[in-house]
């Protein structure tokens, strides 16, 4: 495995690495000191992983293996605290009618494509939510979504996504995929489930993804089984994550429900357009051993868009495909740029913002997860 | 007469728009066809919701105000007509053989029809949205009802069908996409999607009415 290291030394590194140091230390306290010293271990050790996280893609030039590990951990660190919040402030994973009613649910970035059409018809938010509530309210998440997005388009999907280290945890445990011949009209389907989740949300004014379709259900919040309507809903919920969160990612070695299924996904990768980082490559370089091709895991390079030199639409700016290139002929580019200058400078500038919301939203919720483990190991409980 | 049925129209079209575009849109998108194209199928489509409109007419003149408020038996119809909605749906974002051969299979013999008389699917799909009854519908349907005769209920049911199709003339525009090609796969996978959705509807309403039955 070959990377583009662009010849840093500790020190040079070190020094790239130390206005990340600054604003972790400022983004994971939120500027004031802690005041509970239970809660200095956890901090502690999630301002190590972030920063060390940060200086080993800096220092080795690797970006997917490092930032892999953190998203993954991310995910199971968010399903921790999240069920551990949902249980210490309503008793139980479940949502009911009553929480709905209250707008008690936090909003989460996946429902944000199905608001835009009610909204503007209606002059409603069709989600059980509170407007600025400090917790994953929808004014605060939509603000962030927004910052990220411009930022670095579908790149949400590969630093921030609490969802998707999943989906790739369970396809990193497939060394040699079983399934490799996947029918390229498949990777349209995000895009038909977001015209349909959109459309079908302006007909009920609800928001059907989450009531119908969200995989991620099973793992976080759900409508309490109260009817067969929520008993099949949860039936849905449990099948959708079992088959493409945790069987297709383990066959395939790629992130299935993130490339075949996320609406989300789709809605994000117009935001690739607007971006000014994209992931090329150079084809004077290029061998055409199509590894980046086979190993992409949201299938975002094919054959024509590997002659052009250039990545599909659904980039998820990972950059497995930068790591695994033996003739490092991938890199990331500042659109509008020459292809194979400042190669290095243009890693930079994407990394900064990307770790930077990462560490924001992740560092958040390793800090959260691991605050609810020592808890559990000191007084027994999770829950405060 | 016709003024206030015009009007009822569109007051009610972007929520009329909002229900059949979940129908239209993956269609209009799977077809692939320029604007002009585009505006051809979309009128198709917009004689079939007329024709449902102008068959309702008639059945809301025969049956008054009165059928309105049979909430069981419209529901049942409505589940019907929405399992009729998603077969069509099905059919054309799935089961639709890409080239169809001379075969004898249903498939072929459905794709060979469906070929030869390529007015009949946007046609049925038109029809069966123009039976759909949604909430506007349902208010024309309610002021139809009031009067007796059956050429105010027709010129009623034509005139609120005008109010509602200005809605509509935006949708040709999709055909500027036509050189998106995987435009094409989006449309005919969206179309299989929303399938789903109205077969699961339908069947909520159809076995809700049987059981209230």
């Amino acid at each position: 495995m070959t990377a583009f290291t662009g010849n840093l030394g500790w020190r040079k590194a070190g020094l790239l690495c130390l206005p990340m140091l600054i604003i972790t230390a400022v983004l994971l306290l939120y500027g004031k000191p802690l005041a509970d010293p239970g809660k200095l271990l956890p901090a502690a050790i999630t301002y190590l992983f972030v920063n060390a996280t940060f200086f080993c893609m800096i220092y080795t030039g690797q970006t997917n293996k490092y930032r892999s590990r953190f998203f993954i951990l991310v995910s199971l660190l968010f399903v921790v605290s999240f069920i551990a919040n949902l249980i210490e402030v309503r008793g139980t994973m479940e949502l009911s009618t009553a929480n709905m009613l209250d707008g008690e649910t936090p909003l989460c970035p996946l429902v944000i494509p199905m608001l835009i059409i009610p909204a503007a018809l209606t002059n409603t938010i069709i989600f059980p939510g509170s407007f600025f509530a400090a917790h994953a309210g929808i004014a605060p998440m939509i603000v962030l979504w927004l910052g990220f997005s411009v930022a670095v388009g579908r790149g949400w999907c590969s630093w921030i996504c609490f969802f998707g280290g999943m989906d790739e945890g369970f396809s990193r445990l497939c060394r040699k995929p079983k399934i490799t011949d996947i029918d390229k009209k498949w990777t349209a389907l995000p895009w038909a489930v977001l015209l349909g989740i959109v459309l079908t949300s302006a007909v009920t004014l609800s928001p059907t993804y989450c009531a119908w379709l969200c995989p991620f259900k099973t793992v976080t919040e759900f409508p309490a089984i109260e009817s067969v309507k929520t008993a099949l809903q949860a039936v849905i919920f449990t099948s959708l994550f079992i088959g493409l969160v945790v069987v297709l990612p383990i066959l395939t070695g790629r992130r299935t429900q993130c490339g075949l299924f996320c609406p989300f996904g789709a809605f994000q990768s117009i935001f690739n357009k607007i971006n000014i980082f994209a992931v090329r490559i150079d084809r004077a370089a290029c061998v055409d051993c199509k590894l980046c091709l086979k190993q992409c895991p949201t299938f975002s390079i094919d054959e024509q868009s590997l002659q052009a030199g250039k990545t599909l639409l659904s980039c998820g700016k990972c950059g497995k495909c930068i790591d695994r290139c033996p003739r490092q002929a991938i890199s990331f580019h500042i659109k509008g740029t020459p292809l194979h200058v400042n190669r290095l400078t243009a890693r930079i500038l994407f990394l900064y913002p990307a770790f930077t919301f990462a560490a924001v939203i992740g560092g958040g919720c390793i800090y959260g997860g691991l605050e609810r483990i020592f808890r559990l190991l000191l007084t027994g409980s999770m829950i405060h | 007469m016709m003024l206030q049925g015009f009007l009822l129209g569109l007051s009610t079209g972007a929520t009329c728009l909002a229900y059949c575009t979940p129908v239209l849109v993956p269609y209009l998108l799977g077809e692939g066809k320029s604007i002009r194209q585009t505006a051809g199928t979309l009128s198709q489509f917009m004689l079939g919701r007329l024709l449902g409109y102008l068959l309702f007419a008639v059945f809301a003149w025969m049956a008054s105000y009165y059928v309105s408020t049979l909430t069981d038996q419209r529901e049942m119809l409505t589940g019907v007509i929405y399992i009729l909605l998603a077969s069509l749906q099905l059919w054309y974002g799935m089961l639709q053989p890409i080239a169809p051969c001379a075969g004898s299979s249903w498939r072929d013999r459905v794709a060979q029809l469906a070929q030869s008389r390529p007015v009949l699917l946007p046609l049925l799909m038109g029809l069966f949205t123009g039976l759909n009854l949604c909430p506007p519908f349902l208010l024309a349907f309610a002021a139809a009802g009031e009067n007796p005769t059956l050429g105010y209920s027709l010129l009623f049911f034509l005139s609120f069908f005008g109010g509602t199709a200005l809605f509509f003339l935006p949708l040709p525009l999709l055909g500027a996409c036509k050189n998106i090609s995987r435009l094409k796969n989006i449309g005919r996978l969206a179309a299989a999607v929303m399938s789903v959705y109205y077969f699961y509807t339908g069947m909520l309403l159809l076995l809700g009415g049987i059981f209230k039955l």
